[in-house]
């Protein structure tokens, strides 16, 4: 459950941002958390939700997640297939050999604050 | 969309004293910061550093001993063991003779660089702490949250036991995506367990085709763990 230390990396993050630009409340945030970044995003919003409701700063901000689906390219015939989960084989050539791209990040796209 | 300025935020309790302010900040890249310094700093004292993550139970420690049994005499190795709790793991690597520091989380699932950071800084402390060939961190026992982690770790190796079933690639997908090495452990323990080997190494290989793969037993020896050794021989 490494989400929980992530959301107190964010909440840190917000303070800051906070700080520099006056405000005293967060509205919304928004993240993008890449399909390779080992985050359950359930359980990160989850613990945003558990901690944002003692924070003076954080209750009742919203939390919206982009959560972009990896690519994965078969390595027989060059087919590029986009799903959540690594596909069994290729459905053109059955190869099941595939590279896969896609975002191991997790990114404080931008935040609302009044 | 919002209908007063035409935003993309969502109308529900969008108000326009506020402020919108664009960030696009990696919540890693603090984490990832230190983990670079960590890097050059390993560069300078001239150690190659290695990061092991697996499953509570699946032979880390043991590994280890071996490990600085068999080549303690020609290479100098130091050890960083990351738990959750106690220091029985660094009083096992502390009877072999090399130097080590126990880090403890308190309850966090993981190491991360900070902590390694000042892992570093108290191994070199130790006698012989400063002048390391390799250098093993021993993350906490688990083998979903250490992966997303970058500790600043030159190799990473992840280890599942003949026990612990062939489907743990398939399953944790990220600890095998970022690892450089995949060691499966325990195989004295063969004839009493349905691992089907080849194919655990093949659903590995098809997560991370740059993987390598060996299968050993740390404590019956043989030519697995023989294999091991010339892997860090190479190494340094």
């Amino acid at each position: 459950m490494h989400e929980i230390s992530l959301v107190q990396g964010l909440f840190e993050q917000l303070y800051s941002l906070a700080a520099e630009h006056g405000k005293h409340k967060v509205v919304q945030v928004y993240m993008e958390i890449g399909p390779f970044s080992g985050v359950v995003i359930d359980s990160f919003q989850f613990g945003f939700d558990a901690l944002a409701k003692e924070d003076s700063l954080l209750e009742n901000a919203i939390l919206t997640i982009e959560s972009p689906k990896a690519q994965y390219r078969c390595c027989g015939c060059g087919k590029t297939i986009e799903e959540e989960q690594r596909p069994k084989s290729c459905p053109s050539c059955s190869e099941i050999f595939f590279s896969a791209a896609g975002s191991e990040d997790i990114v404080l796209l931008r935040v609302e604050m009044e | 969309m919002c209908d007063a300025c035409g935003c993309d935020l969502q109308v529900d309790k969008h108000s326009h004293d506020s402020k919108v302010i664009e960030v696009h900040e990696s919540l890693l890249a603090a984490n990832t910061a230190i983990a670079l310094t960590n890097r050059a700093h390993f560069d300078k004292m001239g150690v190659v550093a290695i990061n092991m993550i697996s499953s509570p139970g699946s032979g880390k420690t043991t590994l280890l001993e071996k490990t600085i049994e068999a080549l303690g005499e020609t290479i100098r190795i130091g050890v960083i063991e990351g738990d959750i709790e106690t220091d029985r793991d660094a009083e096992r690597i502390r009877a072999k003779g090399v130097p080590v520091i126990q880090l403890t989380t308190g309850g966090a699932c993981h190491l991360d660089a900070a902590q390694i950071h000042k892992g570093i800084h108290l191994l070199e402390k130790e006698k012989g702490g400063k002048e390391l060939d390799l250098l093993f961190i021993e993350n906490v026992g688990n083998l979903v949250c250490p992966a997303t982690f970058d500790l600043g770790e030159h190799h990473r190796i992840v280890l599942v036991s003949v026990p612990e079933g062939p489907d743990k690639p398939a399953k944790y997908p990220k600890a095998f995506h970022s690892s450089q090495l995949f060691i499966i452990s325990k195989t004295d323990l063969l004839p009493y367990f349905d691992f089907p080997v080849e194919e655990a190494k093949k659903e590995a290989l098809q997560l991370n085709p740059d993987l390598q793969v060996m299968d050993l037993s740390a404590t019956a020896g043989g030519k697995g763990f023989d294999e091991w050794l010339m892997y860090l021989r190479n190494l340094c």
